[in-house]
């Protein structure tokens, strides 16, 4: 488990930041399983008899069963009283892990080609950061002073 | 594809012929594409000068009342948006088209039809812009169409709605353009051409490309809000709905800063092209130009703000933008010393585009830093809106960018057409532009420190700013002077052709491996690539070793497993994404068929948004082609079976 | 691991220079534009949010276990797209078939849930001219109603594709392509009903400014 943010974060050693050169040396983990690592692989693998570059239809539904589960989280959270402040935040986290399932899986972006990742991932850095960036701006906009 | 066994009658017969109205209708060729955004922007750029002129002859003298106030509003309006969106970004396109198969050595771009339709939307966008000319009720609530001054409460007239919808009109364009030419920079590049060997400008391109799609759909958005405020009563700006005009400020300079990389990025590559070409030197600092380019485009999205510091933000908003705004001069900076470290030790030859690139490195130089004397709120609280505003941008922009593009206009002319300009009318016109660039502009510098502001019809007699508005008049003529010379040069240059021959500069980069003008299908043979600047050094393998201090193999490229250090790529057999280009004779080319479906699409585009400009059956009309175009355009197969 | 065990599970390479399908690539490029284009929707509704001078304001209309169920439609054709595509790619022609439609049926309920729920909001005197929460909710859930409708007529092509046999599992590429387009669809909803439906459910009257200021 130590090595876990490793997995995520690479591929089969890889480093993310190696942009591919060519179909020759392109190298795409064929062994990973869907957050890193062989034996993880391996493992869904045999959980779901699918290829594990391209995820069978038991991962498949697996993942869009638990992205049922979240949202009905979601909406049960929205008829808990008493969250106070966990309230946005405990929403914003779940949407998160319902978006990140999609475009991870669905999308298939931890499987594919980095460069895929770096298109997608460099618009939703740019777009996060600035529209934060507006939102604080806006949120003062009627006591610059104070602010 | 989905074309084998769906098939659908041909609603028109493809194009064939390669001569005639119809083969530049239905042309998907990179390099007649090019030829058709520059002469329609250049058109625009007459249009947009001969506004200027009419603003400059207003405001010769005090209290003239050649043009009223209204029309005066109308002609900086639609200066600013035909400069900006119909002159200086086409242009840019122009040359994205021409040069980036030629440079990556590629036989054409990744999509060629949606170039096409990325080209003739961009045609008809401009149209329904300046379509309110004809209906005499032009926009006039400037470049930036402020809310509310844009909206319908101020704004009654039809002028900002062709405004917004043009807009539109051309994002889609700037954005089809933009996809297409990443993908065709990424992916088309010929074999061992690794991605820190292809030229400086196809990396500006990219980079530029980057941004207008990552900014064009900002101004989508802020196009469709404001039509909706104006269309269908909407109060996304309306402070009586809950809205707040502030908002367009901040979603239009969100879009409006990178929006300013987009015009100068271009410029800068070509200018890196020019400068080691008639310097005779590689290029000083190549990665860092290319991460400069790429910085500038990142740090550009956050520092939007400092065109609003006196819309009152707050101390702590102020801070953070002016510094942001500063850092953003190291880059630029890291640019400029790097043209002077090519020059330096350089053998250099003053042809024109030389000139041109000179001019651009001072004159982008004086307006790059006017701009940081605006980082400072304090100081831009007593420059906003005044004239000095106006110096500064024109200094970046006509100094920068349009230098920029005329320096390029030379300098491929003979790739382009397979002969020269005149070098001495060119000279004339490189002359008469600096003197009237210089005795227009320089002047608004002080004109504003005095308080003139922007976007007057016109002053009183006792403020003291005749005298260096007649300059400014009398060099907005002399530039308009120099332009007309460059359009002498283009006719007496094509009546007495001086042949260029296909390298006619010595240049350095693949364009000018193949003929002049290249033929249709632009290399006979697609090239195989070791260095940074691979066709100097098949010309010159002696200065391998000057250069290449680690590579001992000094043999000319075999095409074979290369053992570049730095960017390791092995040869791919073909390139081309849509042929299958072995070099066994011209045969065995397939060039994408032309079509005419990017045209009707279009149709279909600009039928929609002159349908917000008039009814729903436009729209309705506009829709039906468009879908039309669409279903024969998926249905087409790209080359038709032979 | 070898080169050759690597390459054995992959499609066919690319003959680009990157070795990555160029349509592809374009239509994750698009994709970072259309991210963009939400972007600013959404952060104009986040900073319009409850601003609202005069009602009715999201407490008073939204109607959470409507939308759940439509967001869940949604989610699920979402999971079809994958499937319709495994079998697609993995010839099976009548079974991706009947998933591509599955996406497209699913897509259409979306969209009549959408229809309905704009027109219960107009009965109940909510238009995009009533308050800035109008504006704001009708203009982006529009523009995303716009991107499912393109969705599903496309996915209605290559459903007819996949029945006649024109999309099979060598030209898969078409599909996967469209469905890119469709989940990014999928996980922009996602990103709309948290902030619109979830967190602005209690929005009342902004403070201090009571609907009775104006007139």
């Amino acid at each position: 488990m130590a090595n876990l943010w490793q997995k995520l974060t690479q591929h089969d050693g890889n480093g993310w930041w190696n942009l591919p050169h060519g179909p020759s040396n392109e190298l795409n983990p064929p062994f990973e399983g869907p957050i890193g690592g062989a034996w993880f692989g391996n493992l869904w693998r045999t959980l779901t008899h699918g290829n594990v570059s391209h995820a069978g239809v038991g991962f498949y539904w697996l993942v869009g069963f638990v992205l049922a589960i979240i949202t009905l989280v979601e909406v049960w959270l929205f008829t808990v009283e008493g969250l106070g402040a966990w309230f946005i935040p405990l929403l914003l986290f779940l949407s998160l892990a319902k978006f990140v399932g999609v475009v991870a899986y669905f999308m298939h972006l931890r499987f594919d080609n980095r460069m895929f990742t770096y298109f997608f991932a460099s618009a939703m850095i740019i777009g996060i950061l600035i529209f934060s960036i507006l939102l604080v701006l806006m949120k003062h906009a009627s006591q610059p002073v104070l602010f | 594809m989905t074309t084998k066994s769906l098939t659908m009658p041909q609603l028109f017969p493809r194009p064939k012929s390669s001569t005639g109205i119809w083969s530049w209708i239905g042309t998907v060729d990179h390099k007649r594409i090019g030829t058709l955004y520059g002469i329609v922007s250049f058109i625009w750029f007459i249009v947009g000068g001969i506004e200027a002129l009419l603003i400059r002859t207003q405001l010769a003298s005090a209290e003239n009342d050649l043009i009223d106030p209204e029309t005066f509003n109308q002609l900086f309006t639609m200066h600013g948006t035909t400069m900006v969106f119909l002159v200086i970004m086409p242009l840019s396109a122009a040359f994205f088209n021409w040069l980036i198969p030629l440079q990556i050595g590629a036989r054409d771009v990744a999509f060629p039809r949606l170039n096409a339709l990325s080209f003739w939307i961009f045609l008809f966008g401009s149209l329904i812009i300046n379509a309110s000319w004809i209906t005499g009720n032009a926009p006039n609530g400037g470049w930036f169409g402020y809310a509310p001054n844009s909206g319908t409460t101020f704004n009654p007239g039809m002028g900002m709605t062709y405004w917004v919808v043009g807009l539109n009109v051309l994002g889609v364009a700037s954005i089809a353009a933009g996809l297409n030419f990443i993908v065709t920079i990424l992916n088309m590049r010929a074999p061992g051409m690794g991605m820190f060997k292809i030229p400086i400008f196809t990396w500006m391109t990219l980079i530029t490309s980057v941004l207008i799609v990552l900014a064009m759909p900002v101004l989508a958005v802020a196009g469709i809000q404001l039509m909706s405020d104006r269309v269908y009563g909407t109060h996304f700006f309306n402070s009586l709905g809950g809205g707040d005009p502030v908002m367009w400020q901040h979603i239009f300079w969100l879009f409006g800063h990178p929006e300013v990389y987009i015009l100068i990025l271009p410029a800068m590559g070509i200018v890196s092209e020019v400068l080691p070409t008639f310097a005779r030197k590689p290029l000083f600092g190549y990665p860092f130009v290319v991460f400069a380019g790429a910085a500038i485009a990142f740090m550009g999205w956050f520092v939007w703000s400092h065109h609003m510091f006196t819309v009152g933000l707050g101390p702590a908003a102020n801070t953070a933008f002016s510094i942001s705004t500063m850092l953003i001069a190291v880059p630029t900076g890291v640019k400029i010393f790097n043209w002077l470290g090519t020059l330096w030790g350089g053998n250099i030859r003053l042809n024109t585009p030389m000139l041109f690139s000179i001019s651009f490195i001072a004159m982008f130089t004086i307006g790059g830093l006017s701009g940081v004397m605006h980082a400072s709120p304090p100081t831009d609280a007593q420059q906003q809106d005044t004239y000095f505003v106006v110096a500064h941008f024109h200094y970046v922009l006509v100094g920068g960018a349009l230098l920029g593009i005329f320096s390029g206009i030379y300098f491929w002319w003979p790739k382009f057409t397979g002969y020269f300009l005149n070098e001495k009318l060119g000279i004339a016109n490189w002359a008469l532009m600096m003197i009237g660039f210089n005795l227009q502009f320089a002047p608004m510098h002080w004109l504003g420190m005095d308080g003139m502001p922007r976007r007057i019809y016109t002053y009183a007699d006792n403020m003291g700013w005749e005298s260096s508005n007649l300059a400014a008049s009398i060099g907005g003529f002399i530039l308009a002077l120099g332009i007309l010379v460059f359009m002498i040069n283009v006719f007496y240059s094509k009546m007495n052709k001086v042949m260029a021959g296909n390298d006619p500069w010595d240049g350095r980069t693949l364009e000018w491996a193949t003929t002049s003008p290249p033929p249709v299908h632009d290399f006979d043979e697609i090239p195989q690539v070791k260095y940074r600047d691979d066709f100097w050094f098949q010309k010159y393998p002696e200065t391998i070793a000057e250069y290449h201090h680690d590579d001992h193999d000094q043999a000319v490229p075999s095409g074979a497993q290369f053992d570049d250090g730095d960017d390791v790529q092995e040869a791919l057999p073909v390139v081309s994404g849509s042929s299958d280009g072995h070099g066994d004779g011209h045969s065995a080319i397939h060039l994408p068929d032309m079509s005419y479906y990017p045209f009707i699409l279009s149709l279909g585009v600009a039928g929609l948004g002159a349908g917000f400009l008039t009814n729903n059956t436009v729209i309705a009309v506009g829709a039906v082609v468009l879908v039309w175009g669409l279903i024969g355009w998926a249905m087409e197969p790209v080359n038709d079976p032979e | 691991m070898t080169q050759a065990a690597a390459t054995e599970h992959h499609e066919p390479v690319e003959n680009t220079s990157t070795g990555l399908n160029s349509r592809k690539l374009m239509m994750w490029a698009f994709l970072a534009s259309d991210v963009m284009f939400f972007g600013v929707f959404i952060a104009t509704y986040l900073v319009y949010r409850g601003k609202s001078l005069v009602g009715p304001y999201p407490s008073e209309i939204l109607d959470i276990p409507l939308t759940s169920v439509s967001t869940f439609v949604l989610l699920m054709s979402s999971l079809a797209m994958v499937l319709a595509l495994h079998y697609v790619k993995a010839g099976e022609k009548n079974k991706g078939t009947l998933w591509i439609l599955l996406v497209v049926v699913l897509g259409a309920i979306f969209m009549g849930f959408q229809f309905y729920e704009f027109r219960e909001f107009a009965h109940e005197g909510l238009t995009p001219r009533t308050n800035i929460f109008g504006t704001t909710f009708f203009i982006l859930t529009g523009i995303h109603g716009a991107h499912v409708t393109i969705g599903v007529i496309w996915m209605a092509f290559l459903a007819y594709g996949s029945h006649v046999g024109s999309l099979r599992s060598d030209n898969s590429l078409d599909l996967e392509i469209a469905g890119l387009y469709w989940h990014f669809v999928d996980i922009v909803w996602i990103v709309i009903f948290t902030v619109i439906y979830l967190i602005s459910f209690s929005d009342g009257p902004p403070a201090g400014v009571g609907p009775t200021i104006l007139h």
